[in-house]
């Protein structure tokens, strides 16, 4: 079957049509859909007692005789049961699919295919219905409404994991990292979701099998397979300061071969909390994506898949400098962009042996300038531009039915030209990693996992890696492991070359720290070298030992109670410092590893069936950081602070927060209502946020003080959903519906309200 | 500055401090008295922020701490304040030392405490955020004092000398009260203890 549903197109424009009056044209014929609207062709209904009814290819069906009760089934769906006048009333039926894990397939935990239930680590994946729930269009939206996680507003928006920053959280796309982060923020504002089929987000260090930047843990997202003849679909979502984003998803398949082609754009007017001052909070800007997957077999045993993707950014805006009546306005441009093209081969030869070869390249580059606005000159230009190539191979061999080994060989290249870093630089990097998964019982299941790092700048690495699970029962399990992280010294630690010429500070990175001091003593322009920049000595990576362990425990079928405990010690962080002060009292800084710093906490998930059609479920993480040289400060009286009369007082330990920009606590609450008379689809989610520590206030650079909390606060949103018929989605919505906004949380705009729909054009089954 | 007070802070804490010896000692204990200087007024050049080019220089604030007033640069100062650099007198030979610890617990010159002088290369109360007695937050855009930090200086007369600066800003604002664009900077409010017979002790 191969039609062109161009009649949508017209439906589009007559949306205003209520629901009855679509109810009169199509008679009393019913659909039986899944939750992305599309028929389910194999669905059956029973009226009483009667022989069930199938439904004819389009999922449509009209019933002949009456009754008091209606129950509509099929495979893989939750069952539903409709009194005879709710029949009568509804077009179509959703049906939901079955919410036991048999899906939830996670491959980013351990690189191979493996159900949620057999992972000995906390894993949790969102489905593209989870997704869809929080009307979010960009993924910092999708990821600030889970347990445990924030979203920081620190050079783009930061995602910040079991008290970690972004800079220790691995992101992946369909399995391949994604590079390009700005001062170690990795800005997820970059991904546009409208293709997502779900997202892995694997918690704790995974270092074991990728080595830099899986400290805090990772994050998988996977992009949408078709696996239809061929499909298209379009959709246009609107919302709140003028922000558009139009998207197209299409995908055929003949015999061996499928290919899927994704085209988002997403613009916006941005937004101000700081209306008084030039210069908006977040800019106005424009990001295109097109994706372009190619998946094939070649010969039975053999599989091919080529990935592409651009990502296109451009913003605006303007800035005011100087002071007084010497003010200028300067015209801001910056553009981002991103390019990744990812070749894997698939061989199996034979059913115990898979060997997969991955390349995998990326480009990142941004260039910002600014302008004066009087006669358009320049005022300062800023290119940064960065290569990664990964060259992978994995062979994966079935020791025994229980057994698997996976093997992996990989060499990375990666070079980086900026202004503010002098020449091309060249990184070459080499590793190993093993690991063996093992079921010795039918109640317990083990990862281990072991990586060898090389590389050129930071030497080498061992990254080990062991978790178990035990099955107490069928509905219980409890899992632990154990985990070494690392993070690699980043570019700008190691070859920043900067100097503020306003305020007359430097900094170097500590591979240049030894010649950038000779060069300013030789101007003349060092008081006093506070550490030899000689004695400097390689930066090492950062990193850290983590135990993770909880439990999963389903109650009832839709009844379910998840814990995970962790706790990451991480040393060798690196920070900047000051190496030489400067004759005109200013400071060379150079990056050093100096600290350690203890995450731990608890995470919670629940969730539970209240009704038939109502669903509730709660999270709730609890985190507690430190730093650790900061409480031996603390204990040998180093750090002072002053009450309100303004006298001096030593910091005790009850005084210290831990680590800036952390919620001690923070949770959410889901309500799912599925309402049968309209159809539609009610998510409303409150999303807490707990007080955390902003910035210093008294001077001693720690968090000890009242005053240097922002106030928690609690994120209101609503997301309305409606399947017509065809296939047809709908969705209206808001978030932050109480509106709190606080300069504390740039990346919040308040309320805003959206609108969206999605129209499949083509459709075609085989 | 427009009006200096005099404080008895010390008067409440001499008698715990000495309770010991008084009863062995017949000499009676003469409390020091804690000075407060407040909004003393030495504002920075006016610099172009974006190129760091000196818009408008201005002059040092000369300061005599024995005299407890403003002083020409002819006359005999201790500190000299422009923004946030505090120089000391070193043609008299005007020494200083940073030390961390709480004003009215420090009783004593510690042993450690390394005087200096300003030469033509570094000041003795160093200047830059965290060095000497400031931190400047770059998130909030503020100067603020570091707790705990006391400033020693040794008068052109020889006197020992213990400083903690309270506020950067005029009218010593509690800090929330601080809007780094609209409250003005360059308001030194310190207090200061003297002491006048030459010894090491407060």
């Amino acid at each position: 079957m191969f039609r062109f549903n161009l009649i949508k197109l017209i439906l589009l424009l007559s949306f205003t049509i209520s629901a009855e009056a679509l109810a009169a044209i199509q008679g009393d014929e019913k659909m039986i859909l899944d939750q992305q609207g599309k028929p389910i062709p194999f669905a059956l209904v029973k009226v009483d007692q009667q022989k069930p009814m199938p439904v004819d290819q389009s999922g449509q069906i009209q019933t002949t005789v009456s009754g008091d009760q209606v129950i509509i089934f099929a495979m893989g769906y939750e069952t539903i049961k409709l009194s005879w006048e709710e029949w009568v009333a509804l077009d179509e039926i959703i049906l939901e699919e079955k919410t036991e894990n048999l899906d939830q397939v996670v491959v980013s935990a351990t690189r191979t295919e493996r159900s949620v239930e057999d992972l000995p680590m906390p894993v949790t994946v969102l489905n593209s219905q989870k997704i869809q729930e929080t009307g979010g269009m960009r993924l910092s939206e999708i990821l600030r409404e889970q347990t445990g996680l924030q979203i920081a507003s620190d050079h783009g928006a930061g995602l910040q994991m079991q008290g970690l920053d972004s800079d220790y959280i691995l992101i992946l796309l369909d399995g391949e990292p994604l590079i390009g982060r700005t001062a170690g923020t990795f800005d997820l504002d970059r991904i546009s979701v409208s293709n997502i089929e779900r997202i892995e987000i694997l918690r704790g260090p995974s270092s074991a099998i990728y080595g830099s930047e899986a400290m805090a843990g990772v994050v998988n997202i996977i992009t949408k397979n078709n696996k239809e003849q061929s499909q298209a679909t379009v959709a246009l979502r609107h919302r709140s300061f003028n922000s558009w984003n139009p998207s197209l998803e299409a995908g055929i398949t003949q015999k061996n071969w499928s290919s899927d082609i994704f085209i988002d754009h997403f613009r916006t007017d941005g937004f101000d909390l700081t209306p008084e001052t030039v210069g908006q909070t977040q800019n106005p800007y424009q990001a295109t994506t097109g994706q372009l997957k190619i998946r094939g077999k070649i010969s039975p045993k053999l599989d091919l898949s080529l990935f592409g993707r651009g990502y296109l950014e451009n913003s605006t805006g303007q800035l005011q400098i100087g002071r007084d009546e010497n003010t200028e306005l300067l015209d801001l441009s910056n553009n981002r962009e991103d390019f990744n093209f990812n070749p894997t081969l698939r061989f199996k030869p034979h059913e115990n042996w898979l060997f997969t070869l991955r390349g995998m390249s990326s480009w990142f580059t941004t260039q910002s300038s600014s302008r004066y606005q009087s006669d358009g000159l320049l005022f300062d230009q800023q290119d940064f531009s960065q290569f990664y190539h990964r060259t992978e191979f994995q062979t994966d061999y079935q020791i025994r039915p229980n057994q698997l080994l996976t093997l992996g060989l990989g060499q990375l290249v990666e070079t980086v030209e900026a202004t503010r870093y002098e020449d091309k630089n060249r990184f070459d990097a080499g590793y190993l990693f093993l690991q063996h998964q093992w079921d010795p019982g039918q109640k317990i299941n083990i990862v281990s996992g072991l990586r060898a790092d090389l590389h050129s700048q930071y030497g080498k690495r061992l990254s080990p890696k062991i978790s178990g699970q035990y099955r107490i029962s069928d509905k219980f399990s409890w899992q632990a492991s154990i985990g070494a992280g690392f993070k690699a010294p980043d570019f700008r630690q190691l070859l920043l070359n900067f100097n503020n010429a306003a305020s007359g500070y430097y900094v170097f990175g500590a591979n240049l720290a030894e010649e950038g001091i000779a060069r300013l003593e030789e101007q003349g322009l060092v008081a006093q070298i506070l550490f030899a920049p000689e004695n400097l000595g390689q930066l090492q990576a950062e990193t850290s030992w983590a135990l993770n362990s909880g439990f999963r425990w389903q109650i009832q079928e839709k009844t379910s109670l998840q814990l995970n405990a962790f706790r990451n010690t991480i040393d060798n962080l690196i920070e900047a410092a000051p190496i030489a002060q400067l004759v005109t009292g200013q400071n060379a800084f150079s990056y050093f590893n100096i600290r350690s710093v203890v995450t731990q906490g608890i995470e919670l998930d629940a969730s539970f069936q209240l009704a038939p059609k109502v669903s509730l479920s709660a999270g709730y993480a609890f985190l507690d950081t430190r730093d650790q040289e900061v409480l031996e400060g603390i204990d040998s009286g180093e750090f002072f602070k002053r009450n309100s009369q303004n006298q001096t007082q030593r910091v005790v330990r009850s005084d210290y927060g831990g680590l800036f920009n952390r919620s001690r606590h923070s949770g959410n609450f889901k309500i799912n209502y599925q309402e049968n008379l309209t159809g539609t689809n009610w998510a409303l989610r409150a999303i807490y946020r707990g007080k955390f520590g902003f910035a210093d206030r008294n001077g001693n650079l720690i968090l000890d003080d009242k005053g240097e909390y922002a106030d928690g606060w609690v994120s209101l949103n609503l997301t309305v959903s409606k399947t017509l018929g065809k296939g047809i989605f709908i969705e209206a919505g808001g978030t932050n519906l109480l509106n709190t906004a606080t300069p504390a949380q740039p990346n919040n705009p308040g309320r805003v309200l959206f609108v969206g729909m999605k129209v499949p054009l083509i459709h075609a089954n085989n | 500055m427009k009006t200096i007070q005099k404080l008895l802070l010390s008067t409440a804490f001499a008698p715990l401090l000495f309770a010991c010896e008084s009863n062995n000692n017949p000499d009676p204990v003469i409390p020091l008295e804690a000075t407060l200087v407040e909004d003393l007024a030495a504002p920075n050049d006016d610099i172009d922020r974006s190129t760091g080019e000196i818009l408008e220089e201005r002059p040092f604030q000369f300061f005599s701490l024995e005299q407890n007033s403003l002083v020409t640069e002819q006359q005999d100062w201790d500190i000299a304040f422009k923004g946030t650099t505090i120089r000391v007198n070193s043609t008299k030979n005007v020494q200083a030392a940073v030390v961390n610890g709480i004003f009215e617990e420090i009783t004593e010159v510690p042993a450690n405490a390394t005087f200096e002088s300003d030469t033509e290369t570094s000041f003795a109360i160093p200047t830059g955020s965290g060095n000497g007695w400031y931190n400047y937050n770059s998130a909030t855009f503020t100067v603020t004092p570091i707790p705990g930090r006391v400033l020693l200086v040794q008068t052109a007369d020889g006197n020992y000398t213990k400083i903690e600066i309270l506020s950067y800003y005029q009218g010593n604002p509690p800090v929330e009260e601080i809007d780094p664009r609209t409250t003005p900077s360059g308001y030194y409010t310190f207090r200061y203890l003297l002491q006048p017979d030459g010894s090491t002790r407060f």
